[in-house]
Protein backbone atom coordinates (compact mmCIF):
# COMPACT_ATOMS: atom_id res chain seq x y z
CA UNK A 1 0.00 0.00 0.00
CA UNK A 2 2.80 2.39 0.99
CA UNK A 3 4.55 1.66 -2.31
CA UNK A 4 1.32 2.38 -4.20
CA UNK A 5 0.94 5.71 -2.39
CA UNK A 6 4.51 6.59 -3.29
CA UNK A 7 3.83 5.89 -6.97
CA UNK A 8 0.67 8.04 -6.78
CA UNK A 9 2.56 10.82 -5.07
CA UNK A 10 5.17 10.84 -7.82
CA UNK A 11 2.44 11.08 -10.47
CA UNK A 12 0.88 14.26 -9.06
CA UNK A 13 1.88 17.72 -10.23
CA UNK A 14 0.55 20.30 -7.84
CA UNK A 15 3.53 22.57 -7.42
CA UNK A 16 4.19 25.03 -10.25
CA UNK A 17 7.70 26.44 -10.59
CA UNK A 18 7.98 29.48 -8.33
CA UNK A 19 9.79 32.62 -9.54
CA UNK A 20 12.53 31.97 -6.98
CA UNK A 21 13.10 28.49 -8.40
CA UNK A 22 13.29 29.93 -11.92
CA UNK A 23 15.84 32.44 -10.62
CA UNK A 24 17.85 29.69 -8.95
CA UNK A 25 17.95 27.66 -12.18
CA UNK A 26 18.66 30.68 -14.38
CA UNK A 27 21.38 32.24 -12.24
CA UNK A 28 23.01 28.90 -11.67
CA UNK A 29 23.27 28.28 -15.42
CA UNK A 30 24.41 31.85 -16.17
CA UNK A 31 27.07 31.64 -13.44
CA UNK A 32 28.11 28.23 -14.74
CA UNK A 33 28.61 29.43 -18.31
CA UNK A 34 30.45 32.63 -17.31
CA UNK A 35 32.67 30.79 -14.82
CA UNK A 36 33.42 28.17 -17.45
CA UNK A 37 35.12 30.79 -19.62
CA UNK A 38 36.90 32.42 -16.67
CA UNK A 39 38.17 29.15 -15.18
CA UNK A 40 39.38 27.80 -18.51
CA UNK A 41 41.35 31.02 -19.01
CA UNK A 42 42.85 30.80 -15.48
CA UNK A 43 43.68 27.12 -15.95
CA UNK A 44 45.55 27.56 -19.20
CA UNK A 45 47.20 30.84 -18.14
CA UNK A 46 48.33 30.09 -14.59
CA UNK A 47 48.29 26.27 -14.43
CA UNK A 48 49.60 25.04 -17.78
CA UNK A 49 50.08 21.30 -18.14
CA UNK B 1 27.05 12.30 9.73
CA UNK B 2 23.30 12.25 10.18
CA UNK B 3 21.64 12.52 13.56
CA UNK B 4 20.51 8.92 13.25
CA UNK B 5 24.08 7.81 12.63
CA UNK B 6 25.30 9.82 15.60
CA UNK B 7 22.82 8.03 17.82
CA UNK B 8 24.06 4.67 16.53
CA UNK B 9 27.76 5.27 17.16
CA UNK B 10 30.77 6.60 15.30
CA UNK B 11 30.09 7.31 11.62
CA UNK B 12 31.51 5.24 8.78
CA UNK B 13 33.04 8.48 7.59
CA UNK B 14 35.22 9.01 10.69
CA UNK B 15 35.90 5.31 11.05
CA UNK B 16 37.32 5.14 7.53
CA UNK B 17 39.66 8.01 8.46
CA UNK B 18 40.98 6.26 11.59
CA UNK B 19 41.31 2.81 10.01
CA UNK B 20 42.88 4.25 6.87
CA UNK B 21 45.33 6.33 8.89
CA UNK B 22 46.21 3.37 11.15
CA UNK B 23 47.08 1.21 8.14
CA UNK B 24 48.87 4.15 6.51
CA UNK B 25 51.07 4.79 9.58
CA UNK B 26 51.99 1.11 9.87
CA UNK B 27 52.82 1.06 6.16
CA UNK B 28 55.36 3.85 6.73
CA UNK B 29 57.50 1.30 8.59
CA UNK B 30 60.02 0.85 5.71
CA UNK B 31 60.98 4.53 6.12
CA UNK B 32 62.47 3.70 9.53
CA UNK B 33 63.61 0.18 8.69
CA UNK B 34 60.63 -1.64 10.19
CA UNK B 35 58.57 -3.68 7.72
CA UNK B 36 55.39 -4.07 9.76
CA UNK B 37 52.81 -4.90 7.07
CA UNK B 38 54.97 -6.67 4.51
CA UNK B 39 52.97 -9.87 4.99
CA UNK B 40 50.00 -8.32 3.13
CA UNK B 41 48.94 -10.50 0.19
CA UNK B 42 49.42 -9.44 -3.42
CA UNK B 43 48.02 -11.14 -6.48
CA UNK B 44 50.13 -11.41 -9.61
CA UNK B 45 48.85 -12.14 -13.10
CA UNK B 46 49.08 -15.93 -13.37
CA UNK B 47 48.91 -18.97 -15.56
CA UNK B 48 49.82 -21.30 -12.69
CA UNK B 49 47.39 -20.60 -9.82
CA UNK B 50 49.93 -21.77 -7.24
CA UNK B 51 52.04 -18.73 -8.16
CA UNK B 52 49.24 -16.17 -8.01
CA UNK B 53 49.63 -15.14 -4.39
CA UNK B 54 52.64 -13.85 -2.44
CA UNK B 55 53.45 -11.49 0.44
CA UNK B 56 54.08 -7.93 -0.76
CA UNK B 57 57.50 -7.66 0.90
CA UNK B 58 60.49 -9.88 0.27
CA UNK B 59 61.22 -9.59 3.99
CA UNK B 60 58.34 -12.05 4.45
CA UNK B 61 59.51 -14.41 1.69
CA UNK B 62 59.25 -17.39 4.05
CA UNK B 63 55.46 -16.99 4.18
CA UNK B 64 53.50 -18.82 1.49
CA UNK B 65 50.97 -16.98 -0.70
CA UNK B 66 48.02 -18.75 0.92
CA UNK B 67 49.54 -18.10 4.35
CA UNK B 68 49.83 -14.39 3.60
CA UNK B 69 46.21 -14.37 2.39
CA UNK B 70 45.06 -15.98 5.64
CA UNK B 71 47.09 -13.55 7.75
CA UNK B 72 45.67 -10.64 5.75
CA UNK B 73 42.13 -11.93 6.29
CA UNK B 74 42.62 -12.43 10.04
CA UNK B 75 44.16 -8.99 10.58
CA UNK B 76 41.48 -7.22 8.53
CA UNK B 77 38.78 -9.22 10.28
CA UNK B 78 40.05 -8.11 13.69
CA UNK B 79 40.51 -4.50 12.57
CA UNK B 80 37.15 -4.16 10.87
CA UNK B 81 35.27 -6.07 13.55
CA UNK B 82 36.63 -3.49 15.99
CA UNK B 83 35.31 -0.85 13.61
CA UNK B 84 31.96 -2.59 13.34
CA UNK B 85 31.72 -2.56 17.14
CA UNK B 86 32.22 1.21 17.12
CA UNK B 87 29.55 1.45 14.41
CA UNK B 88 27.25 -0.46 16.77
CA UNK B 89 26.78 -3.10 14.10
CA UNK B 90 25.74 -6.64 15.09
CA UNK B 91 29.24 -8.02 15.55
CA UNK B 92 28.42 -11.73 15.14
CA UNK B 93 26.62 -11.08 11.87
CA UNK B 94 29.39 -8.74 10.74
CA UNK B 95 32.06 -11.40 11.29
CA UNK B 96 30.11 -13.92 9.21
CA UNK B 97 29.25 -11.37 6.55
CA UNK B 98 32.78 -10.00 6.32
CA UNK B 99 34.18 -13.49 5.96
CA UNK B 100 31.94 -14.10 2.93
CA UNK B 101 32.64 -10.65 1.48
CA UNK B 102 36.41 -10.99 1.91
CA UNK B 103 36.81 -14.49 0.47
CA UNK B 104 34.31 -13.99 -2.35
CA UNK B 105 35.93 -10.69 -3.31
CA UNK B 106 39.44 -12.07 -3.17
CA UNK B 107 38.50 -15.12 -5.18
CA UNK B 108 37.13 -12.77 -7.84
CA UNK B 109 40.40 -10.86 -7.82
CA UNK B 110 42.37 -14.07 -8.31
CA UNK B 111 40.08 -15.10 -11.19
CA UNK B 112 40.43 -11.64 -12.77
CA UNK B 113 44.22 -11.97 -12.59
CA UNK B 114 44.26 -15.04 -14.86
CA UNK B 115 46.68 -14.25 -17.67
CA UNK B 116 44.08 -14.87 -20.41
CA UNK B 117 41.99 -12.10 -18.84
CA UNK B 118 44.59 -9.76 -17.40
CA UNK B 119 47.90 -9.98 -19.28
CA UNK B 120 48.77 -6.93 -21.37
CA UNK B 121 50.04 -7.41 -24.92
CA UNK B 122 53.68 -6.84 -24.00
CA UNK B 123 53.63 -9.77 -21.59
CA UNK B 124 51.93 -12.48 -23.65
CA UNK B 125 55.25 -14.14 -24.54
CA UNK B 126 56.38 -14.09 -20.94
CA UNK B 127 53.26 -16.04 -19.99
CA UNK B 128 53.52 -18.35 -23.00
CA UNK B 129 50.03 -17.49 -24.26
CA UNK B 130 48.89 -16.26 -27.67
CA UNK B 131 45.97 -14.03 -26.67
CA UNK B 132 44.46 -12.17 -23.74
CA UNK B 133 41.62 -9.77 -23.03
CA UNK B 134 44.32 -7.34 -21.78
CA UNK B 135 42.14 -6.08 -18.95
CA UNK B 136 45.05 -6.03 -16.44
CA UNK B 137 44.73 -7.41 -12.92
CA UNK B 138 42.02 -4.82 -12.16
CA UNK B 139 39.69 -7.09 -14.16
CA UNK B 140 39.21 -8.74 -10.79
CA UNK B 141 37.20 -5.68 -9.77
CA UNK B 142 34.75 -6.29 -12.62
CA UNK B 143 34.54 -9.99 -11.80
CA UNK B 144 33.74 -8.98 -8.21
CA UNK B 145 31.06 -6.55 -9.39
CA UNK B 146 29.41 -9.19 -11.59
CA UNK B 147 29.58 -11.75 -8.77
CA UNK B 148 28.07 -9.19 -6.38
CA UNK B 149 25.28 -8.42 -8.86
CA UNK B 150 24.53 -12.14 -9.16
CA UNK B 151 24.34 -12.47 -5.37
CA UNK B 152 22.28 -9.29 -4.92
CA UNK B 153 19.73 -10.15 -7.58
CA UNK B 154 19.56 -13.95 -7.50
CA UNK B 155 20.32 -14.97 -3.90
CA UNK B 156 18.25 -12.82 -1.52
CA UNK B 157 18.99 -15.06 1.48
CA UNK B 158 22.74 -14.70 1.03
CA UNK B 159 22.29 -10.96 0.53
CA UNK B 160 20.36 -10.73 3.80
CA UNK B 161 22.90 -12.90 5.63
CA UNK B 162 25.86 -10.68 4.71
CA UNK B 163 24.00 -7.39 4.97
CA UNK B 164 25.90 -6.27 8.07
CA UNK B 165 29.19 -6.39 6.15
CA UNK B 166 27.77 -5.01 2.89
CA UNK B 167 29.25 -1.55 3.38
CA UNK B 168 30.75 -0.30 0.11
CA UNK B 169 30.92 3.31 1.30
CA UNK B 170 33.00 2.34 4.34
CA UNK B 171 35.37 0.21 2.28
CA UNK B 172 35.85 2.79 -0.46
CA UNK B 173 36.37 5.67 1.96
CA UNK B 174 39.09 3.68 3.74
CA UNK B 175 40.61 2.89 0.35
CA UNK B 176 40.53 6.58 -0.59
CA UNK B 177 42.41 7.52 2.61
CA UNK B 178 45.10 5.00 1.61
CA UNK B 179 45.00 6.20 -2.00
CA UNK B 180 46.02 9.67 -0.79
CA UNK B 181 49.50 8.42 0.14
CA UNK B 182 49.96 6.58 -3.15
CA UNK B 183 48.96 9.67 -5.11
CA UNK B 184 51.18 11.79 -2.85
CA UNK B 185 54.33 9.96 -3.89
CA UNK B 186 53.16 9.98 -7.52
CA UNK B 187 52.57 13.75 -7.34
CA UNK B 188 55.91 14.41 -5.62
CA UNK B 189 57.71 13.20 -8.71
CA UNK B 190 55.73 15.56 -10.99
CA UNK B 191 54.65 18.42 -8.73
CA UNK B 192 53.83 20.89 -11.53
CA UNK B 193 51.58 18.41 -13.30
CA UNK B 194 49.88 17.42 -10.02
CA UNK B 195 49.15 21.08 -9.17
CA UNK B 196 47.67 21.64 -12.60
CA UNK B 197 45.47 18.54 -12.31
CA UNK B 198 44.22 19.58 -8.87
CA UNK B 199 43.32 23.12 -9.94
CA UNK B 200 41.55 21.90 -13.06
CA UNK B 201 39.70 19.31 -11.02
CA UNK B 202 38.41 22.06 -8.78
CA UNK B 203 37.30 24.10 -11.81
CA UNK B 204 35.55 21.11 -13.35
CA UNK B 205 33.42 20.40 -10.33
CA UNK B 206 32.29 24.04 -9.97
CA UNK B 207 30.90 23.66 -13.46
CA UNK B 208 29.28 20.36 -12.54
CA UNK B 209 27.45 21.88 -9.58
CA UNK B 210 26.20 24.96 -11.39
CA UNK B 211 25.19 23.39 -14.69
CA UNK B 212 24.21 19.83 -13.78
CA UNK B 213 22.04 20.63 -10.78
CA UNK B 214 20.08 23.42 -12.43
CA UNK B 215 19.25 21.39 -15.54
CA UNK B 216 18.27 18.23 -13.66
CA UNK B 217 16.11 20.23 -11.23
CA UNK B 218 14.40 21.96 -14.15
CA UNK B 219 13.76 18.68 -15.99
CA UNK B 220 12.40 17.01 -12.86
CA UNK B 221 10.11 19.92 -11.97
CA UNK B 222 8.98 21.17 -15.36
CA UNK B 223 8.96 18.10 -17.60
CA UNK B 224 8.23 15.35 -15.08
CA UNK B 225 6.16 17.38 -12.61
CA UNK B 226 7.95 16.24 -9.46
CA UNK B 227 7.39 18.14 -6.25
CA UNK B 228 10.22 20.24 -4.83
CA UNK B 229 10.69 17.69 -2.06
CA UNK B 230 11.56 14.99 -4.63
CA UNK B 231 13.16 17.16 -7.29
CA UNK B 232 15.89 18.79 -5.18
CA UNK B 233 17.39 15.61 -3.65
CA UNK B 234 17.00 13.83 -6.99
CA UNK B 235 18.85 16.66 -8.77
CA UNK B 236 21.65 16.45 -6.21
CA UNK B 237 21.74 12.66 -6.37
CA UNK B 238 21.98 12.58 -10.16
CA UNK B 239 24.19 15.59 -10.66
CA UNK B 240 26.55 15.85 -7.71
CA UNK B 241 27.65 12.87 -5.72
CA UNK B 242 24.94 10.31 -5.41
CA UNK B 243 23.93 9.06 -2.02
CA UNK B 244 25.71 11.64 0.13
CA UNK B 245 24.40 14.57 -1.89
CA UNK B 246 20.83 13.25 -1.94
CA UNK B 247 20.91 12.80 1.84
CA UNK B 248 22.52 16.21 2.44
CA UNK B 249 20.03 17.99 0.19
CA UNK B 250 17.06 16.17 1.69
CA UNK B 251 18.26 17.28 5.12
CA UNK B 252 18.77 20.85 3.93
CA UNK B 253 15.24 21.18 2.54
CA UNK B 254 13.65 19.10 5.32
CA UNK B 255 12.41 16.34 3.03
CA UNK B 256 10.95 13.16 4.56
CA UNK B 257 13.50 10.36 5.21
CA UNK B 258 11.85 8.14 2.58
CA UNK B 259 12.91 10.57 -0.18
CA UNK B 260 16.73 10.21 0.05
CA UNK B 261 16.38 6.49 0.78
CA UNK B 262 14.47 5.91 -2.45
CA UNK B 263 16.77 8.15 -4.45
CA UNK B 264 19.84 6.47 -2.97
CA UNK B 265 18.67 3.09 -4.20
CA UNK B 266 18.37 4.57 -7.70
CA UNK B 267 21.80 6.13 -7.44
CA UNK B 268 23.46 2.85 -6.45
CA UNK B 269 21.81 0.90 -9.26
CA UNK B 270 22.66 3.44 -11.95
CA UNK B 271 26.23 3.85 -10.64
CA UNK B 272 26.60 0.15 -11.13
CA UNK B 273 25.40 0.44 -14.74
CA UNK B 274 27.81 3.32 -15.36
CA UNK B 275 30.64 1.35 -13.81
CA UNK B 276 30.07 -1.46 -16.27
CA UNK B 277 29.84 0.79 -19.34
CA UNK B 278 31.83 4.02 -19.04
CA UNK B 279 35.37 2.66 -18.46
CA UNK B 280 35.08 0.63 -21.67
CA UNK B 281 33.74 3.65 -23.58
CA UNK B 282 36.67 5.64 -22.22
CA UNK B 283 39.10 2.94 -23.28
CA UNK B 284 37.64 2.85 -26.79
CA UNK B 285 37.42 6.58 -27.46
CA UNK B 286 39.71 8.34 -24.99
CA UNK B 287 42.90 6.29 -24.86
CA UNK B 288 44.68 9.22 -26.49
CA UNK B 289 43.36 11.58 -23.78
CA UNK B 290 43.85 9.62 -20.54
CA UNK B 291 43.33 12.51 -18.13
CA UNK B 292 40.08 13.52 -19.86
CA UNK B 293 38.91 9.97 -19.21
CA UNK B 294 39.90 10.20 -15.54
CA UNK B 295 38.11 13.52 -15.04
CA UNK B 296 35.08 12.17 -16.91
CA UNK B 297 34.72 9.24 -14.50
CA UNK B 298 34.79 11.64 -11.56
CA UNK B 299 32.17 13.91 -13.12
CA UNK B 300 29.85 11.27 -14.54
CA UNK B 301 29.84 8.30 -12.17
CA UNK B 302 27.93 8.82 -8.94
CA UNK B 303 28.83 7.54 -5.47
CA UNK B 304 32.41 7.63 -4.26
CA UNK B 305 32.79 3.89 -4.57
CA UNK B 306 31.66 3.57 -8.16
CA UNK B 307 33.47 6.73 -9.30
CA UNK B 308 36.89 5.87 -7.89
CA UNK B 309 36.38 2.26 -8.92
CA UNK B 310 35.60 3.42 -12.47
CA UNK B 311 38.74 5.53 -12.36
CA UNK B 312 40.81 2.52 -11.33
CA UNK B 313 39.38 0.37 -14.13
CA UNK B 314 39.80 3.19 -16.64
CA UNK B 315 43.39 3.68 -15.49
CA UNK B 316 44.26 0.07 -16.25
CA UNK B 317 42.18 -0.24 -19.44
CA UNK B 318 43.57 2.93 -21.01
CA UNK B 319 47.17 2.16 -20.07
CA UNK B 320 46.77 -1.29 -21.62
CA UNK B 321 45.25 0.14 -24.82
CA UNK B 322 47.81 2.95 -25.09
CA UNK B 323 50.53 0.34 -24.80
CA UNK B 324 48.96 -1.83 -27.50
CA UNK B 325 47.97 0.93 -29.93
CA UNK B 326 50.68 3.53 -29.40
CA UNK B 327 53.47 1.65 -27.67
CA UNK B 328 53.26 4.19 -24.84
CA UNK B 329 53.45 2.99 -21.25
CA UNK B 330 51.81 5.58 -19.01
CA UNK B 331 52.68 5.70 -15.32
CA UNK B 332 50.01 4.02 -13.19
CA UNK B 333 47.84 6.14 -10.92
CA UNK B 334 47.45 9.44 -12.78
CA UNK B 335 44.08 8.60 -14.33
CA UNK B 336 42.55 7.29 -11.13
CA UNK B 337 44.27 10.21 -9.38
CA UNK B 338 42.38 12.65 -11.61
CA UNK B 339 39.11 10.84 -10.92
CA UNK B 340 39.77 10.93 -7.19
CA UNK B 341 40.74 14.61 -7.24
CA UNK B 342 37.49 15.51 -9.00
CA UNK B 343 35.46 13.29 -6.67
CA UNK B 344 37.10 14.61 -3.52
CA UNK B 345 36.42 18.21 -4.56
CA UNK B 346 32.82 17.29 -5.35
CA UNK B 347 32.47 15.74 -1.88
CA UNK B 348 34.02 18.75 -0.20
CA UNK B 349 31.42 21.05 -1.72
CA UNK B 350 28.37 18.97 -0.84
CA UNK B 351 28.13 20.74 2.52
CA UNK B 352 28.40 24.15 0.89
CA UNK B 353 25.75 23.30 -1.69
CA UNK B 354 23.43 21.88 0.97
CA UNK B 355 23.92 25.09 2.94
CA UNK B 356 23.08 27.26 -0.09
CA UNK B 357 19.92 25.22 -0.73
CA UNK B 358 18.98 25.37 2.95
CA UNK B 359 19.27 29.18 2.87
CA UNK B 360 17.16 29.43 -0.30
CA UNK B 361 14.53 26.99 1.02
CA UNK B 362 14.22 28.56 4.45
CA UNK B 363 14.26 32.17 3.25
CA UNK B 364 12.39 32.04 -0.04
CA UNK B 365 10.66 28.76 -0.86
CA UNK B 366 9.33 27.27 2.35
CA UNK B 367 9.74 30.06 4.84
CA UNK B 368 9.08 28.71 8.35
CA UNK B 369 9.10 30.91 11.44
CA UNK B 370 12.23 30.61 13.59
CA UNK B 371 14.18 28.46 11.09
CA UNK B 372 17.57 29.56 9.82
CA UNK B 373 20.36 27.78 8.06
CA UNK B 374 23.67 27.86 9.95
CA UNK B 375 27.32 27.33 9.14
CA UNK B 376 27.44 24.26 11.35
CA UNK B 377 25.51 22.44 8.64
CA UNK B 378 28.50 22.83 6.32
CA UNK B 379 30.73 21.00 8.78
CA UNK B 380 28.07 18.36 9.52
CA UNK B 381 27.74 17.61 5.81
CA UNK B 382 31.48 17.74 5.16
CA UNK B 383 32.71 14.25 4.18
CA UNK B 384 35.29 13.55 6.90
CA UNK B 385 37.16 10.86 4.98
CA UNK B 386 38.43 13.66 2.77
CA UNK B 387 40.51 14.80 5.77
CA UNK B 388 42.22 11.40 5.85
CA UNK B 389 42.85 11.54 2.11
CA UNK B 390 44.38 15.03 2.33
CA UNK B 391 46.53 14.09 5.36
CA UNK B 392 48.05 10.99 3.75
CA UNK B 393 48.50 12.85 0.45
CA UNK B 394 50.31 15.78 2.09
CA UNK B 395 52.49 13.63 4.39
CA UNK B 396 53.85 11.56 1.51
CA UNK B 397 54.06 14.58 -0.80
CA UNK B 398 56.14 16.42 1.84
CA UNK B 399 58.41 13.41 2.30
CA UNK B 400 58.90 13.12 -1.47
CA UNK B 401 59.57 16.83 -1.99
CA UNK B 402 61.66 17.60 1.12
CA UNK B 403 63.69 14.39 1.29
CA UNK B 404 64.17 12.98 -2.23
CA UNK B 405 66.57 10.40 -0.77
CA UNK B 406 63.63 8.74 0.93
CA UNK B 407 61.55 8.52 -2.24
CA UNK B 408 62.36 4.86 -2.95
CA UNK B 409 61.52 3.86 0.63
CA UNK B 410 58.32 5.93 0.50
CA UNK B 411 57.40 4.13 -2.73
CA UNK B 412 57.93 0.77 -1.02
CA UNK B 413 55.80 1.94 1.90
CA UNK B 414 53.01 3.08 -0.39
CA UNK B 415 53.33 -0.21 -2.28
CA UNK B 416 52.32 -1.93 0.95
CA UNK B 417 49.48 0.55 1.49
CA UNK B 418 48.39 -0.19 -2.07
CA UNK B 419 47.91 -3.85 -1.19
CA UNK B 420 45.29 -2.93 1.40
CA UNK B 421 43.77 -0.29 -0.88
CA UNK B 422 43.30 -3.00 -3.51
CA UNK B 423 41.58 -5.30 -1.03
CA UNK B 424 39.23 -2.53 0.09
CA UNK B 425 38.59 -1.73 -3.59
CA UNK B 426 37.67 -5.27 -4.54
CA UNK B 427 35.37 -5.57 -1.52
CA UNK B 428 33.76 -2.28 -2.60
CA UNK B 429 33.03 -3.67 -6.06
CA UNK B 430 31.56 -6.88 -4.67
CA UNK B 431 29.34 -5.12 -2.14
CA UNK B 432 28.18 -2.47 -4.64
CA UNK B 433 26.97 -5.37 -6.76
CA UNK B 434 25.27 -7.01 -3.77
CA UNK B 435 23.41 -3.76 -2.99
CA UNK B 436 22.22 -3.21 -6.56
CA UNK B 437 18.88 -4.96 -6.57
CA UNK B 438 17.28 -4.09 -9.91
CA UNK B 439 14.06 -6.00 -9.24
CA UNK B 440 13.44 -4.20 -5.96
CA UNK B 441 13.74 -0.86 -7.70
CA UNK B 442 10.92 -1.60 -10.08
CA UNK B 443 8.84 -3.27 -7.38
CA UNK B 444 8.91 -0.02 -5.41
CA UNK B 445 7.25 1.89 -8.23
CA UNK B 446 10.21 4.13 -8.94
CA UNK B 447 9.77 3.98 -12.70
CA UNK B 448 9.22 7.72 -13.02
CA UNK B 449 12.28 8.63 -10.96
CA UNK B 450 14.28 6.07 -12.89
CA UNK B 451 13.05 7.66 -16.13
CA UNK B 452 14.30 11.08 -15.06
CA UNK B 453 17.56 9.56 -13.89
CA UNK B 454 18.02 7.71 -17.17
CA UNK B 455 17.18 10.76 -19.29
CA UNK B 456 19.39 13.18 -17.35
CA UNK B 457 22.30 10.84 -16.80
CA UNK B 458 22.64 9.31 -20.25
CA UNK B 459 21.11 12.21 -22.18
CA UNK B 460 22.92 15.07 -20.52
CA UNK B 461 25.23 14.58 -17.55
CA UNK B 462 27.55 12.02 -19.07
CA UNK B 463 28.10 14.15 -22.18
CA UNK B 464 28.37 17.52 -20.42
CA UNK B 465 30.76 15.84 -17.98
CA UNK B 466 32.79 14.63 -20.95
CA UNK B 467 32.80 18.15 -22.46
CA UNK B 468 33.81 19.81 -19.17
CA UNK B 469 36.49 17.20 -18.58
CA UNK B 470 37.79 17.66 -22.13
CA UNK B 471 37.88 21.46 -21.74
CA UNK B 472 39.97 21.24 -18.58
CA UNK B 473 42.10 18.13 -19.12
CA UNK B 474 42.68 17.69 -22.85
CA UNK B 475 46.31 17.68 -23.90
CA UNK B 476 47.49 16.72 -20.41
CA UNK B 477 49.20 13.34 -20.39
CA UNK B 478 50.42 11.18 -17.50
CA UNK B 479 54.18 10.72 -17.27
CA UNK B 480 55.50 7.97 -19.54
CA UNK B 481 57.36 5.04 -17.99
CA UNK B 482 60.97 4.80 -19.13
CA UNK B 483 62.03 1.91 -21.37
Amino acid sequence: MAEQRLADELKRNEEPLLPVEKKLIGWSLIAGVILLGVLIWISYTFFPA
Amino acid sequence: MTTAQAAKGVSEDWLSVWIGLAIFVLCLGPLVGADVLGWGVTTAVWTDPSKALAPVSKAYGGLSGVGSLIVTYVVLLVLLTGGATLLRARVGKFIGGFTVVFWASYLCWIIGSWAYIAATSDRLKAFGISWSLSLTAEAGFLVALIAGLAVGNLFPRVTAAIKEATRPEWYIKTAIVLLGGFLGITAAERLGLATSVMFRGLCAIIEAYLIYWAVVYFVARKWFGLSREWAAPLASGISICGVSAAIATAGAIKARPIVPIMISSLVVVFSCVELLILPFLAQTFLYTEPMVAGGWMGLAVKTDGAAVASGAITDSLIRAKALTMQGVSYQEGWIVGTTTTVKVFIDMFIGVWAFILAVIWTTAIERRPGERANRRQIWERFPKFVIGYVVTFLIVLCIGVSAPGLTSKAKAAMGEANVFRGIFFVMTFFTIGVMSNFRKLWDEGLGKLAGIYLLCLFGFIIWVGLLVSWLFFHGIKPPVMPG
